[in-house]
């Protein structure tokens, strides 16, 4: 493992930063309705500063209103789901982990559906209200990390391929359940979960919650951040890390609450999207190394810059209408997992 | 030792503070949109009226309404019934009636259009149906500054009520209140001729395969009792799926299929009524089908004349030629399957006949 200097993680975060601004740049000129490149870079510069007043009323809506937020939401829940995925990789020590694989996005909409059903029956004041459904949520989340962690252990240790089956037997178990309730919902409900389930950025949200979903991820990143060290020593096993003086107890329970917490936001915003959680840590283990202190943050960039492209496509495909973005990063990711697998056995 | 360690200590607090410096950066970058984001943009007219449409919610509509884009079929049909149709500027992929509505300007599904698409557009009104857009995409126009009034009949009074009501708020009172006294008109009649006749029991197919009826709090349940006939389903699911175990026990006297091209719709019977489980109907066994158009599906005002034809096909009885009434008793769609029924009578009963024999030990 090379050290870790100040400017090395200073240059990754830029480069990728720098990646991540064109991306978005990209993401807002592409749309149903075209924008020219020299029209958006005025905007911008407009915007920058400070003379919002000179846009046209209908390029503010379009770009400012309606994509420059939901590309702000795809950052987030991009950056979310692969610092969980680059995390729970890290602690259950498999590669296969992800938030998606281990059943916890099923658990996360289980909790959300739960919340949605339960919701009009107790009369909260608004504000509760909309934070009712990411509670759900991250309890949801929660409580599968907990139930897939104990039926994965053999002998006191974590066992990978039990870990596996039991997050693919509890997913499809928790898939059960979610349609079970769907079923009980109603006609216009239905169609708004339906929806949701796939993967779906299209919908604004509530500016509480984009609230909630921002100060979320930096504390729970943050927090897992601290145990980037941990986690190095913590590749070499559980028995190990224990005897170089790693408190597994304290990483455990950091990363399984602030993980949890991160999965359970971008699901409950979100619906499932799958694969950003499994697949963009590998890309950045095989671009930059699995130092933790350079991993968490590169997959954060990592994340976000790959969810901005898959929504852009979802956006853009068939448009005027919409793909659900959870199709997209299935059929982007899927060919490129089995890639990165057969070269890693080759 | 020592101090490699503090060493590794600094640079690894010197690196987490960049990081955290980055963090807050990222979040400040993110903080302008929030601060921008609901500045509704002014219209030109200065004229609004308010209203308060079906979801309860108030809507302020400039005036004139010049600019409508219709985000559910049967708003669509709505707009073309009220004579409209030149205000409306664009509709969904699904908006397929009349056929001058296919070749609007398309603003893409009832369940993920394009917002942009609409916002670019500058309509004066967006028209949403509860029952077949999602609640989302009101409160995310409602967000943009884009009036959105949005609509949800459960019966067919409903129906009639909330056409003439979108009339006034697009308006137009006057083509309002002549289409809905039309409506009651003809409703009025079609109970006339149904008077003294006992509804029939029918099973309203939505889908074979499984097997979808309607609950009985849709709005095709209450077209069913206006055409003299009740649904053998009772659920409060708006769309349950049915065992075919119960139907063969409730055995209703009719079965009621909706699509839009008569001769298909046939096919499908055809193909259905040759299923183990369906063979053993009453309904089946005895071609009491009947196929009615598509439109009533639809909560919009075409769905009393699809109303008029079931009750033609479900109680012939009624509308036993009167000299005067002739004229109208001569609506295209219900003569050719009618015809195409017959026809295949002397087969169907041949099946029945078998299979009569291989029950009777």
């Amino acid at each position: 493992m090379r050290p870790l200097t100040f400017s090395r993680l200073l240059m990754h975060c830029a480069v990728l930063g720098a990646i991540l601004f064109a991306v978005v740049v990209i993401a807002l000129k592409m749309g149903a309705v075209p924008v020219s490149l020299y029209g958006l870079v005025r905007d911008l510069f407009r915007v920058a500063f400070g003379q919002a007043s000179q846009l046209s009323s209908e390029h503010q809506l379009i770009v400012f209103n309606i994509r420059l937020p939901r590309i702000f939401l795809s950052i987030f829940v991009g950056a979310s789901l692969s610092v969980a995925g680059a995390s729970f990789q890290a602690l259950l020590r498999n590669p296969l982990a992800d938030p998606y694989v281990l059943g916890i996005s099923s658990g996360a909409s289980v909790g959300a559906i739960l919340a949605l059903i339960i919701e009009p029956h107790l009369a909260l004041a608004p504000a509760i209200a909309a934070l009712f459904t990411p509670v759900g949520a991250f309890l949801g989340a929660a409580m599968t990390v907990a139930a897939v962690y104990f039926l994965g252990r053999r002998e006191g240790e974590i066992d990978t391929t039990t870990l596996l089956l039991a997050g693919i037997i509890s997913a499809s178990f928790l898939s059960a359940i979610i349609q079970f309730f769907m079923s009980t919902l109603s006609g216009g409900n239905y169609r708004g979960f339906a929806f949701w389930i796939m993967g779906d950025l299209s919908t604004p949200l509530q500016p509480i919650l984009n609230w909630i979903l921002r100060v979320g991820f930096f504390v729970a990143a943050g927090a897992i951040y601290t145990t980037a060290a941990d986690l190095n020593l913590l590749l070499a096993g559980e028995k190990e890390a224990m005897h170089l003086g790693v408190d597994i107890r304290r990483v455990r329970i950091v990363v399984y609450i602030a993980a949890s917490l991160l999965t359970g936001l971008a699901v409950s915003v979100s619906g499932a999207i799958g694969y950003v959680g499994l697949l963009v840590p590998h890309v950045m283990r095989i671009l930059f190394g699995s130092d933790h202190r350079i991993l968490l943050p590169t997959a954060a960039f990592g994340g976000a810059i790959a969810l901005v492209i898959a929504d852009t496509l979802a956006r853009t495909v068939v448009s005027p209408s919409e793909l659900p973005v959870g199709a997209v990063t299935a059929v982007a990711g899927a060919p490129l997992f089995l890639y990165l697998l057969r070269r890693r056995l080759a | 030792m020592r101090s490699r360690n503090t060493r590794r200590k600094s640079t690894m607090a010197k690196a987490s503070n960049a990081f955290a410096a980055a963090m807050l950066f990222a979040l400040a970058w993110s903080l302008p949109v929030r601060a921008q984001s609901i500045q509704s943009t002014p219209s030109a007219s200065p004229l609004y009226k308010e209203f308060v449409d079906e979801a309860g919610r108030t809507v302020r509509v400039p005036q004139p309404v010049l600019r409508i884009i219709s985000l559910a079929p049967s708003l669509t049909e709505t707009i073309y019934a009220l004579g409209l149709q030149d205000r409306l500027i664009a509709d969904t992929d699904f908006c397929d009636f009349p056929a001058d509505a296919q070749k609007k300007t398309k603003v893409g599904g009832g369940l993920n259009p394009s917002l942009e698409q609409i916002v670019a557009l500058k309509p004066d009104l967006v028209l949403l149906a509860k029952s077949f857009n999602r609640i989302e995409t009101l409160h995310a126009l409602e967000t943009l500054g884009i009036p959105a009034y949005g609509t949800e009949p459960h019966t067919v009074q409903q129906i009639i009520s909330s056409t003439e009501r979108l009339a006034g708020v697009l308006g137009a009172p006057e083509a309002g209140s002549a289409l809905s006294a039309d409506l009651q008109r003809r409703l009025s009649d079609l109970q006339q001729h149904l008077n003294g006749f006992p509804p029939r029991r029918v099973l309203f197919v939505v889908w074979s395969d499984p097997l979808i009826s309607i609950g009985r709090d849709t709005f095709i349940a209450d077209a069913l009792k206006h055409a003299g006939a009740s649904s053998i389903v009772d659920s409060a699911q708006d769309w349950p799926q049915m065992s075919l175990e119960e139907v063969v026990r409730l055995q209703p006297d009719f079965l009621v299929f909706a699509g839009s091209h008569a001769e298909a719709g046939q096919n499908d019977i055809e193909v259905l009524a040759e299923r183990p489980g369906w063979r053993g109907l009453d309904a089946v066994r005895n071609r009491h089908f009947a196929m009615i158009s598509d439109a009533v599906n639809r909560p919009a005002p075409r769905i009393v004349s699809a109303i008029e034809d079931l009750a033609r096909q479900l109680h012939p009885e009624a509308f036993v030629p009167l000299p005067d009434d002739e004229k109208e008793k001569k609506a295209p769609p219900t003569a050719e399957p009618q015809l195409s029924t017959v026809a295949l009578e002397s087969h169907a009963a041949d099946t029945a006949q078998m299979e009569a024999c291989a029950c009777a030990p």
